[in-house]
């Protein structure tokens, strides 16, 4: 028996769902199991998937990185849930599980990061493990690799996908489909 | 969930449900995972708040004088600080 029972995907509000529901399964991450849960609270499910889905597939900065960053997240918030899944965009771009594995690694001295992917793995390690090394020495060192705005971008990400790493961690979940890993 | 997240287990969530319903607990947990992440990123920025305890407008360099660098209540010290 589950924490906290999943909602029957047929029983879900279909209007505000279905087009969420559509894109999610496009892109794996985060699968139904996330709407039949946060969907307990009116309106969480919507709310939550557009800022999750805002922040890891659109925006400025490099989706494969995203990805190898939400996962390296998963180190620090140990969330069985979020840890399996994998971006379908991501894998279409490209993106293998063995580079997936470099970046959860000792990135520091892989040649296949560049020092923006690198300073970008840094800033998700730092944020939640040592986050006042992320001080304004850290950030003038972010800026020579990019934007404002793609740091705000990458900040924002980080924080919020962590955050619901560290919520879905205690219900110790799996994604619903085994073979989505 | 933030200090020591292998405590939020299966009886904690089975003691919550004797005070909260499913939704509230939802509800609960999203806010509280949200504001783990964003609260984090937030202090690595050093932003201070726009206003005062009690709704003044202050710049960044006031505010810090005002909010000091730890988290704390305003009773300790914020509120005689902004006056």
């Amino acid at each position: 028996m589950s924490i906290i029972e999943p909602i029957p995907l047929e029983t879900l509000n279909q209007k505000n769902l279905e087009y969420r529901l559509n894109l999610a399964r496009d892109l794996l991450v985060p699968d139904e199991l996330f709407f039949q849960i946060t969907a307990h609270a009116p309106g969480y499910a919507e709310a939550l998937f557009d800022a999750m889905y805002q922040s890891h597939a659109l925006g400025e900065v490099d989706h494969t990185l995203k990805e190898i960053i939400r996962i390296r997240l998963t180190q620090f918030s140990k969330d069985t849930y979020f840890s399996n899944l994998r971006s379908k965009k991501a894998q279409d771009l490209g993106l293998t599980e063995e580079r997936i594995v470099a970046g959860c690694g000792n990135y520091s001295d892989d040649n296949q990061f560049t020092s923006a992917e690198k300073w970008a793995l840094d800033y998700a390690s730092l944020m939640y493990s040592n986050p006042k090394m992320v001080n304004a020495n850290f950030y003038n060192e972010g800026k020579k690799l990019y934007s404002e705005a793609n740091i705000m971008e990458l900040g924002a990400f980080i924080a919020f996908h962590y955050g619901m790493q560290m919520f879905m961690r205690t219900l110790k979940l799996l994604p619903l489909n085994s073979s989505n890993q | 969930m933030d200090t020591n997240p292998d405590k939020v287990d299966e009886e904690f969530y089975l003691c919550l449900k004797d005070y909260y319903s499913t939704e509230e607990i939802i509800e609960l947990s999203a806010f509280i995972g949200f504001n783990i992440g964003f609260h984090t990123w937030f202090g690595t920025l050093g932003f201070y708040p726009m206003f005062t305890p009690d709704g003044r407008l202050v710049d960044q360099e006031e505010s810090a004088r005002i909010y000091g660098e730890k988290p704390i209540s305003h009773t300790k010290g914020a509120i005689e600080r902004s006056q």
